[in-house]
């Protein structure tokens, strides 16, 4: 017992707390997260084009996955660059690990409001969008509707165009429904969808009854209608790949859908559907590439950006995907696929800006309420 | 002290070793190893920390903080760091709206639990009773967890769907097709069909354990199959039974995956509600706030429901 109290037992304590210590700071460390880690480089050093000294690997989040599939290997080949992919299905995957501190991600496809919120909290790095050859590419129709400048700084590059359209059954259908009313069509009963998405499914019925759907002013009717055409409904889908289900199968005949999956469903699955603005005008916002603060690979990923936004590149979006890239790729498309990629100027299409709080938790408590009705 | 002195332990533990050590990293480990075994063996209250210390740190790091921080997190106003308050209470606990989701989410909670229980323990005494392949019928049961949840759930969509393989079997055998995809009772058939095997795998263990002979008693005493499934069988298994329902109502009453795949348009559950306010309305304190209500309400449920359960099943047994 007494040995227990002479110098090598205190010492013996000392380095058992001082492991216990290290282990435990360590374990914090760990929990807590450090983030900022990354490269010294940051995307804005690069001041001629092509950056030298591209890093060798490149972590990509990028939704569009066929896509990806084939930047992965595209760009991989072309810049010797290891390029990975995680395809996420919610944003909030990616927000969250920028919020823990990024020391992963390279590259993200975002939708603009995120990018908005990213860039208010500045999780993003500013992109030299000047000395990027491609930036030219990008029409102009796009760069002004996008929102990912602040204070004079570029922090992303626009993907693509996302248009929320009434996607419908053209067999059925003799010619394009014109109004989001074939949504309220007791003809159609049990025919119909709704997207289970509080502010898809309230912005169209802020349309349908002719209120702006960014700052609408008559809650009430939109809940209102939104129960009026409950009945109606075979569904409300909450997921892409069982939206577009509903069409292929033929379970429905009209409900929204996006550009994406219409295209997906008529050109890979052979459904008989196509999608329209009806006149009420319909929403579309943008994907953007971002580079999060963090990025290990920042150069390589600028890199990336600049390439995806090559027209031959950008018109492997729509070729694999069916989305509208930001890049002008008339040139590249059949007819048919130009003739399903192109929006008649006539089209009332309203961006969806980002909501305020107010009208984001309001259109939530709609929908809880259409819901639970 | 009742500690071993450092004698004994030279005879039995490791620091002690009799044989000759060969390699002198491994006799510098070994020497290290036995200091912090004599260290801790004369300290018993490290010693129980150190063995107590970890599963309680687990609990207290991916528990009890998350747990704590939710908490904080749903007094605070519109956003994480916002003004405190107790409107996101207020506002759940008074809207009409919240409440009929949450009594919704209870009705098919407590609907799933039944079916779940009735299915389970038949099988699970099916297993036990009546089979000699118990380990390939429990593999089999188990089975379905080695696929994910949402592609089991696509499978129910394929199953159900109008024209799809429930309505081909229907059609072949001369009977309408039910197009049950989209209903209550699509959605009451995934839960049940995802929860199954939780419930019956803690079925199966008390059922192994129940004594035979007991129940041969009970029918030498007159009693029949209900009276002695009553007073003998159900009663001594009460502990599986309960364990079995908990373990399907508490994931059934946070869930949004299934009735967003197979529900229609009346099947709104709370989880889905809250899965909202994190991902679309990003409203994360009112998420919070109802989150913890939840968490009360079926912690409490639970708890009158094994105290009526058990006083329910222990009376019957005393009885019989």
């Amino acid at each position: 017992m007494r040995k227990l109290t002479d110098g090598s037992t205190s010492l013996k304590r000392r380095r058992f707390l001082q492991g216990a210590a290290t282990t435990g700071a360590a374990a914090a460390a760990g929990c807590l997260g450090g983030g900022g880690g990354g490269s010294d480089r940051v995307p804005m050093d690069v001041t001629e084009w092509p950056p030298e000294d591209l890093e060798s690997n490149l972590n990509l989040w990028n939704w569009y996955d066929s896509w990806a599939e084939y930047a992965i290997d595209a760009f991989g080949e072309e810049f010797d660059v290891d390029v990975s992919n995680t395809g996420y299905s919610s944003a909030d995957q990616w927000y969250s690990q920028l919020q823990a501190g990024n020391d992963e991600i390279d590259n993200i496809a975002a939708t603009t409001n995120w990018v908005e919120r990213s860039i208010e909290n500045d999780f993003l790095h500013e992109l030299p969008v000047d000395v990027m050859p491609a930036w030219e590419n990008i029409t102009d129709r796009i760069k002004e509707a996008s929102s990912y400048q602040q204070d004079g700084s570029t922090y992303a590059v626009p993907e693509s165009l996302v248009l929320y359209p009434l996607t419908y059954n053209d067999e059925y259908f003799d010619s394009a429904p014109d109004s989001w009313g074939v949504l309220w069509d007791e003809e159609h009963e049990g025919d119909l969808c709704m997207w289970d998405n509080s502010t898809v499914s309230c912005q169209i019925a802020a349309l349908y009854t002719g209120q702006d759907p960014i700052q609408p002013d008559d809650y009430d009717e939109i809940e209102e209608v939104l129960i009026q055409q409950k009945p109606l409904l075979q569904t409300y889908w909450g997921d892409y790949q069982q939206g577009m289900s509903l069409f292929v199968n033929e379970d429905v005949v009209a409900g929204p859908l996006t550009m994406g999956r219409t295209y997906t469903a008529r050109f890979q699955e052979g459904a008989p559907v196509h999608y329209t603005a009806p006149q009420e005008g319909a929403m579309y916002t943008s994907d953007l590439f971002v580079i999060p603060k963090g990025a290990p690979n920042p150069i390589a990923s600028l890199q990336f950006t600049n390439w995806a936004s090559e027209t031959e590149n950008a018109a492997q979006l729509f070729e694999t995907m069916g989305y509208q890239p930001a890049v002008d790729i008339s040139d590249e498309l059949s007819e048919e696929d130009a003739e399903f990629t192109n929006w008649p100027d006539e089209w009332n299409l309203v961006f969806s800006e980002t909501l305020s709080d107010e009208v984001r938790s309001r259109y939530d408590e709609i929908w809880t309420a259409v819901k639970a009705a | 002290m009742t500690e071993p002195s450092r004698s004994d332990d030279g005879g039995a533990g490791s620091g002690g070793d009799p044989e000759p050590v060969t390699d002198g990293g491994s006799a510098a480990v070994d020497g290290r190893v036995s200091d912090l075994t004599a260290f801790l063996r004369e300290r018993p209250r490290l010693r129980t920390l150190s063995i107590a210390g970890p599963p309680y740190g687990i609990l207290v790091f991916f528990f009890a903080i998350p747990l704590l921080a939710m908490l904080v997190v749903s007094f605070q106003a519109d956003q994480i760091g916002g003004a405190w308050t107790l409107g996101n209470y207020v506002d759940f606990l008074t809207s009409d709206t919240y409440l009929t989701v949450v009594w919704r989410t209870f009705l098919i909670s407590v609907q799933v639990t039944a079916i779940v229980a009735a299915v389970g323990y038949a099988l699970a005494y099916s297993i036990v009773r009546f089979s000699r392949r118990t380990t390939l019928l429990l593999l089999l049961v188990i089975l379905p967890f080695w696929t994910s949840y949402i592609i089991r759930m696509y499978a129910w969509i394929n199953i159900l769907q109008s024209d799809g393989v429930l309505d081909s079997i229907l059609n072949l055998v001369g009977l309408p097709a039910v197009g049950l995809l989209y209903t209550k009772t699509a959605v009451l058939i995934g839960f049940t069909y995802v929860w199954l095997p939780l419930a019956v795998l803690p079925f199966y263990a008390s059922l192994t354990n129940l004594d035979g002979d007991l129940i041969e008693a009970s029918k030498d005493l007159g009693a029949g199959p209900i009276r002695t499934f009553l007073s003998v069988t159900l009663p001594m298994t009460i502990n599986g039974v309960i364990t079995g329902i908990v373990l399907v109502f508490i994931p059934t009453f946070g869930s949004f995956i299934t009735p967003r795949l197979l529900g229609g348009t009346n099947n709104v559950m709370i989880g889905m509600v809250i899965e909202n306010q994190f991902k679309s309305a990003f409203n994360w304190p009112f998420g919070a706030a109802i989150g913890m209500v939840i968490s009360v309400v079926v912690v409490a449920l639970l708890l009158l429901a094994t105290r009526f359960g058990g006083g329910l099943f222990g009376a019957g047994g005393e009885t019989s």
